[in-house]
């Protein structure tokens, strides 16, 4: 049987994020000038993905604007995901993906969404084992979140534009507005 | 002076990112004592120490979390009058009701905006200025 049949694929949209315990497993995104996190506890065997675009230009983001507030929650999320399924902040590690600069929008947002994760895994003391961030072409990423294995294939100029064009159309979604005003006098 | 520089502040959050931008909403909003714990326990040690008006401390933290260091505060008679806000990456309504059994005087859902916090903190204090 080849890797194929055996693996089960899961794909992570922009914005969300994916952890797993399951060795079978291999998480998959399409990156333009977005960013994705893969980060593991290579001890406790368990692994995700996030994928997010922070509006914005570097300034706002260094700034601690409300863009930076967003990257450091999805950022959380997924690192709180790992934690609750037995990883230790100490022992994780983390691959950077994507940031592509695209000639058609003469945009260097990518470049500052690489930039972002890589100063915020500093910040928290996790280890960056490897990157491949910028560039003109986007990226097809897959992940193994237990062996840490990544694999990815360059986009074509077509593609990386049409997926740059619908990662702009779709900004970085509100706070969940839900239980963010209570309060209780 | 205003209300918010005579109000001491003890953050607590395991992710240094989070404690800089807290840090950072605070001093906007005119706070100049500022302490910051890297989890639960940390932050309860601190309050023993010398107690803070306000703990603003994110849920979910290794060793001891933020409904740990809310119960913790409630019970040391030292520490039980500290207005306590909990900030929750993963909002959802069974943590909301527990913190509030526990005495949170708030809940604020990460990723929030500095008039959120703002507002989080006045709906406790009254207007910061």
């Amino acid at each position: 049987m080849t890797e194929a049949d055996t693996a089960r694929r899961v794909h992570v949209i922009q914005g969300e994020y994916k952890v797993s315990r399951d060795p079978n497993v291999v998480l998959s995104t399409i990156l333009g000038s977005c960013v994705a996190a893969c980060i593991r506890d290579p001890v406790a065997g368990v692994g995700g993905m996030n994928h997010f675009l922070l509006p914005g230009s570097a300034e706002t983001m260094r700034s601690g604007g409300d863009a930076t507030r967003y990257g450091v929650h999805l950022m959380e999320l997924l690192i709180n995901g790992l934690l609750k399924e037995g990883a230790r902040r100490d022992r994780l590690e983390a691959k950077i993906f994507g940031g592509a600069k695209t000639i058609a929008t003469f945009s260097n947002v990518g470049e500052q969404n690489a930039a972002f994760a890589m100063q915020f895994l500093k910040d928290e003391g996790i280890p960056v084992v490897g990157s491949s961030t910028g560039g003109e072409f986007g990226r097809k990423l897959e992940f193994w979140p237990i062996s840490g294995r990544a694999r990815q294939y360059p986009l074509t100029g077509a593609e990386t534009k049409k997926t740059v064009e619908m990662e702009r159309a779709r900004p970085a979604p509100p706070p969940k507005p839900v239980e963010s005003s209570i309060e209780f006098f | 002076m205003s209300i918010a520089e005579k109000i001491k502040v003890l953050i607590v959050d395991d992710q240094v990112t989070s404690r800089l931008l807290l840090g950072d909403a605070l001093t906007q909003l005119g706070f100049k004592q500022i302490t910051a714990a890297g989890d639960g326990e940390q932050g309860y040690k601190i309050m023993q120490q010398q107690p803070h008006h306000l703990v603003i401390s994110d849920f979910n933290m290794p060793k001891m979390d933020g409904l740990g260091l809310l119960q913790a505060v409630r019970t040391n008679p030292a520490t039980k009058k500290a207005a306590f806000i909990i900030l929750t990456a993963q909002g959802d309504r069974a943590l909301v009701q527990k913190a509030a059994q526990l005495g949170a005087n708030n809940v604020l859902a990460k990723p929030f905006t500095i008039e959120k916090m703002k507002a989080a903190i006045e709906a406790v204090f009254g207007a910061l200025k």
